[in-house]
């Protein structure tokens, strides 16, 4: 049963994870080389890590990707450690619009055009993306923004995760205090009055068995 | 249609977390008065004016700013959107 608990948490927190490594913000650093636009014919398993059509634009079976192709340094410990090594990463770029996940990115095209004009150049930038490369489904992470940076080797502070899991750990606390808070108000009085009324039936209960023996024990002889 | 998906559930949500929040704040409150008198009349068993003292002490509570600032929930992560808006889509 113990390990029972064990295993299930650490599913529980493992998917908890995976979830928050894909939907947050991550900054990588990269040259851009190009950027295109390819069709795409969603499959079944791969359509939910794409976002809907255009906002404004009605949604197609199929339809444009806009891909930005960068060189992206990589780096160890989820971008804290860079590295000097580089590797290929493409990006797609698509409006995450008003629902999920909630970027509110409404200016893919925009984007497209920076990207374009940094292609041009030589310099470095900063991407601001969430998602994951998976090769052999055809997945992409979302660009959400590119800026300029003079050099490689930036320091990014990711300002947003520090305030959202600051954020996460409060809440977190202010749901545990609310529900202890029920807890000790609504539900143990109930729980106490139940048990009362309960050792109230039983000594009732005893109290009658009591009388009957007694009333038995009259027919006993008496010696 | 988006945008009108995101406000009808946004509202549900904040309206859910709007009503725990403010029974809680009270829950919170009426604990806290209950103990104050329990301190005050170390003993007592005077029910009535305990009972008198708490309603008394919800009753200004409900009158007062404190339950207000629970609106909040509704302004802050509006206030959120907006900027996530603005700064996503400027460039």
């Amino acid at each position: 049963m113990h390990r029972l608990k064990i295993t299930f948490r650490v599913i529980a927190f493992t998917v908890f994870g995976l979830f928050l490594h894909y939907v947050l913000p991550q900054h990588d650093v990269v040259k851009i080389t190009s950027t295109e636009i390819i069709r795409t014919d969603f499959s079944g398993f791969n359509r939910i890590f794409y976002a809907q059509a255009d906002s404004g634009a009605v949604e197609q079976p199929t339809r444009d990707l806009r891909l930005i192709n960068t060189d992206k340094k990589k780096t160890f410990l989820l971008g804290f450690m860079p590295r000097d090594k580089t590797e290929v990463m493409v990006y797609r770029n698509e409006d995450t619009g008003w629902i999920w996940p909630p970027y509110f990115k409404f200016d893919s095209s925009d984007l497209q055009a920076e990207s374009a004009s940094v292609a041009r150049g030589d310099s470095w930038a900063v991407i601001t993306h969430y998602g994951w490369r998976v090769r052999w489904a055809s997945i992409y992470p979302n660009a959400i923004a590119v800026k300029l940076v003079d050099s490689p080797d930036v320091r990014v502070i990711p300002w947003f995760n520090i305030f959202f899991f600051g954020f996460l750990i409060v809440g977190i606390a202010f749901l545990r205090a609310m529900w202890m808070q029920f807890r000790e108000r609504s539900i143990d009085p109930l729980i106490d009055s139940a048990e009362d009324r309960f050792d109230e039936a039983s000594a009732d209960i005893a109290e009658q068995k009591g009388r009957v023996t007694r009333w038995l024990g009259t027919w006993k002889k008496k010696s | 249609m988006g945008f009108v998906r995101l406000v009808v559930f946004g509202f549900v949500g904040l309206s859910i977390l709007y009503l725990c929040i403010s029974v809680y704040s009270r829950s919170v409150r009426r604990e806290k008065l209950e103990k104050a008198w329990d301190e005050e009349n170390v003993g007592s068993d005077d029910l009535a004016a305990r009972n008198a003292y708490v309603e008394k002490g919800i009753a200004a509570y409900n009158n007062s700013f404190r339950p207000k600032l629970i609106g909040l929930v509704y302004v802050i992560p509006t206030v959120i959107v907006m900027v996530i808006v603005y700064t996503t889509n400027t460039n």
